[in-house]
């Protein structure tokens, strides 16, 4: 990828955001490139839908910033009402859950996502009642932009069905492409691959790197699913416990000891030892492990569940 | 399989439906010992207790029995076929109507249903058997569809639960009343006044409001509705407190008085009428005596049928302004609010402004058929503006089908229509609209029109059918 900007789209310095005695993200810096798939894996529980949160302005970090890069702007998201979040800042988000609105139909869904500069072309709704030329004109632009992605996306046969009704690969898709109609710089997809069955969850695969070949915005993406992570991610953060304990390509990673431990589940006393072994063994790491594994007590003392 | 575990139903069905039968007897002798059994009359004057303990023992067995034999039907699966045949549960499945030619045809020639309706309810006062009774019983069926449109923008489109709707509806009553009684303006230059007064009042009901959902906010709008009615009770100076307001001015027809005796220097349309016929006749040369049969007299159905057409271009004006919005950004916007607001924040919606834009307009709905409501009574107390008109205006939302249109007109005609009609029946017409209530939300929990319209159609769907069948095939 031909990078025209030097600085990377986003940029997260030192994020921090407490909920009384419990730190969900804690010091977290992390950054995402235009055109690239940069995926945040990590334990349940580990911070990263919090992370999503706080950049997409429904958390209020407690401290640190996150900015965006657009066409040589700088954007702090945290200054930003959250309506220019998207407007502006150009950052769009999907759901763990899929938040689709249930009774309306594909097509609808995508109009909405539309609605800032539908409502402006409608002149608080005046022009739109009176239905002048410019306001049809710009309903109909985007009713073919809708169009375009539900083609992209092979959404056309659902168009005018209740997306609560679709099958749920569907409505992933819709998900996505819905966040697409608000022309995002960066598309934040939490754990898109949640819930898919392995020919989905392929599919899905192609349609990322079909959206980051095409349009060459920026992705980030919640996943659990390492099938996908693994072989679409150019860069993979590794969060645990509200921290980044690792950060690379996707084959770095593999043979991060830190995530390793952090994935198999390791007590708190027995991880420096653990670490230590494992260093020993794979000289090749060029983790950010951990530098005091002195972390909050009370989350830290249950073994976790061992993860793929 | 299917069939086994069918006959064992049967089998096990009888216990079963026994107990709920005697746990239904149980209760309706409970409930029936003070209502039935026991009753008051009045003898010489003071009060005795009669005892109708026969009364108790027939409910008791009809209760048993009608109780034994839903249950057993319900064993049978005959209910739930009832209920699959009557719901419009599935969306996307092909309804009778969609289906025959010869209503798609007539479809196709008809304007919009709501307005195919308000154009045959403009014929209504020129039919044979209407009379007094029956066109002022529909202005007040009208003014309910009227405060059911208002409030379907809020409920029925925002889906923001508010129980104090007839606080609009006050606002906008007593507006009237008191810029005609302090002003002097007439009806017509208040009404637009009243529904921004009314709107103000929704937008400052608005803001508080503005974080809370579901169950808290209803009980927020509760109160904001007593509050209202309780200002209008104890502001004695200015509302005249529960003695109410009363010599309110009637609505003009174009300056001309629909009363018997006009005031001032204006003429009352029966003379007007009658003016104008003479001077027609005389343009044709007819003689006085010819024309005499052609002459109005007053009457005060005139007036009556004057006020039933100007809620009925009220409606028009409503369903064009409801049914245009519903289809713009911002009905759209209301929609999405309704069906989840996360998504609308995580989109860029501002959900404060589709939350103030929806309880504005609601609210200013409600004003209008307010002012028209005093206008129509001449006199107006708190005593109207109580929860009842709230949970009626919201029972004709929710029996409509949420969102629906036509819905709220067929729920405005069963909740005013049947009670007035059961009037012969007395006391039992509440029990009989109740038990029609539960019938309804049983069979049809959606309410009357159930299915949603898009606001938007791509025009595909013929396209996609056949699309869709191959996509399930692969």
């Amino acid at each position: 990828m031909a990078k025209t900007t030097t600085a990377p789209l986003l940029t997260v310095t030192d994020l921090t955001l407490r909920f009384g005695g419990l730190v969900a993200v804690d010091h977290i810096n992390l950054t995402a490139e235009k055109g690239e798939i940069t995926a945040v894996i990590g334990p349940n529980g580990a911070g990263k839908t919090t992370l999503f949160n706080c950049l997409t302005g429904f958390y209020k970090p407690t401290s640190g910033e996150s900015r965006i890069h657009r066409d040589g702007r700088d954007f702090i998201l945290e200054s930003l009402p959250p309506t220019r979040l998207i407007s502006d800042a150009g950052i769009c988000r999907t759901f763990q859950n899929i938040r689709l609105f249930q009774k309306m139909t594909v097509l609808e869904n995508l109009i909405i996502a539309q609605h800032p500069g539908l409502m402006r072309a409608s002149v608080w709704s005046i022009a739109g009642l009176l239905g002048t030329k410019k306001f049809r004109a710009a309903e109909a632009a985007a009713v073919a932009q809708a169009r375009q992605w539900m083609e992209r996306f092979d959404l056309l046969a659902y168009a005018d069905l209740a997306a609560g009704n679709l099958p749920y690969g569907v409505q992933r898709r819709v998900e996505i492409a819905r966040a697409l109609c608000t022309h995002p710089v960066l598309l934040c997809l939490d754990e898109p691959a949640a819930g898919l069955n392995a020919t989905e969850s392929a599919r899905l695969n192609e349609l990322l790197l079909q959206i980051r070949r095409e349009l060459g915005i920026g992705i980030l993406l919640i996943e659990h699913d390492m099938s996908v992570v693994m072989q679409i991610s150019d860069r993979i953060f590794v969060l645990d416990h509200g921290k980044v304990i690792a950060s690379g390509t996707p084959a770095e990673i593999r043979k991060n000891p830190a995530v390793i431990a952090a994935y198999l589940g390791v007590e708190e006393e027995e991880e420096p030892a653990v670490l230590k072994q494992l260093s020993k063994k794979s000289p090749t790491q060029k983790a950010t492990t951990p530098k005091t594994p002195t972390k909050n007590p009370s989350t830290k003392k249950v073994k976790k569940d061992g993860k793929k | 399989m299917k069939n086994s575990t069918q006959t064992a139903a049967k089998k096990l069905s009888l216990p079963h439906s026994l107990r709920l039968a005697v746990l239904a007897t149980l209760v309706a002798v409970v409930l029936g010992i003070p209502m039935v059994a026991l009753g008051t009359t009045d003898q010489n004057g003071s009060l005795i207790l009669v005892q109708r303990w026969p009364w108790l023992l027939w409910l008791a067995i009809v209760i048993f029995v009608g109780r034994l034999f839903t249950a057993e039907l319900a064993a049978h699966g005959v209910v739930d076929s009832l209920k699959t045949w009557l719901s419009s549960r599935h969306p996307n499945r092909p309804k009778f109507r969609d289906r025959n030619p010869a209503i798609l045809w007539l479809r196709g020639k008809l304007p919009e249903p709501t307005v195919t309706l308000l154009l045959l309810a403009f014929l209504l006062p020129m039919m044979p058997f209407t009379d007094r009774y029956s066109i002022d019983l529909a202005t007040t069926v009208l003014i309910y569809v009227m405060l059911g449109w208002g409030l379907n923008i809020v409920v029925g489109l925002a889906g923001l639960l508010d129980l104090g709707y007839v606080a609009f509806y006050a606002v906008g009553a007593y507006s009237y009343a008191i810029i005609s009684q302090t002003l002097g303006l007439g009806f017509w230059e208040t009404l637009p006044i009243a529904g921004l007064l009314a709107a103000l009042f929704g937008i400052l009901l608005g803001f508080p409001v503005l974080r809370l959902r579901g169950d808290y906010l209803a009980i927020v709008t509760l109160g904001f509705g007593e509050i209202i009615r309780i200002i209008l009770l104890n502001w004695q100076s200015l509302t005249n407190g529960s003695r109410g307001i009363g010599g309110i001015a009637r609505p003009e027809f174009f300056g001309l008085s629909m009363s018997q005796t006009a005031g001032g220097d204006s003429s009352t349309f029966v003379d007007w009428v009658n003016g104008n016929l003479t001077m027609i006749g005389q343009w044709f040369g007819g003689s006085e005596a010819g024309l005499e049969a052609y002459r109005l007299s007053y009457a005060p159905v005139h007036r009556i049928t004057f006020l039933y057409f100007v809620i009925l271009g009220l409606l028009f004006f409503t369903d064009f302004l409801v049914r245009r919005l519903r289809n713009l950004p911002i009905g759209r916007a209301w929609e999405a609010l309704r069906e989840d607001e996360i998504a609308c924040r995580a989109l860029g919606i501002n959900p404060t402004m589709v939350k103030l834009s929806a309880f504005a307009l609601g609210a200013g709905l409600g004003g209008l058929a307010g002012c028209f409501f005093a206008a129509r009574q001449g006199f107006i107390s708190p005593e109207s503006f109580t929860f009842m008109e709230s949970a009626t205006v919201l029972a004709i939302v929710v029996l409509g089908g949420m969102g629906s249109q036509i819905g709220v007109v067929v729920a405005a005609l069963f909740l005013v229509l049947v009670p007035e009609l059961g009037r012969a029946f007395a006391d039992y017409r509440m029990v009989g609209f109740g038990a029609a209530m539960v019938l309804i939300m049983v069979f049809r929990p959606e309410g009357f029109v159930g299915e949603r319209k898009p606001s938007l159609i791509l025009g595909l769907v013929g396209k996609a059918k056949s699309k869709a069948k191959t996509k399930g095939v692969q």
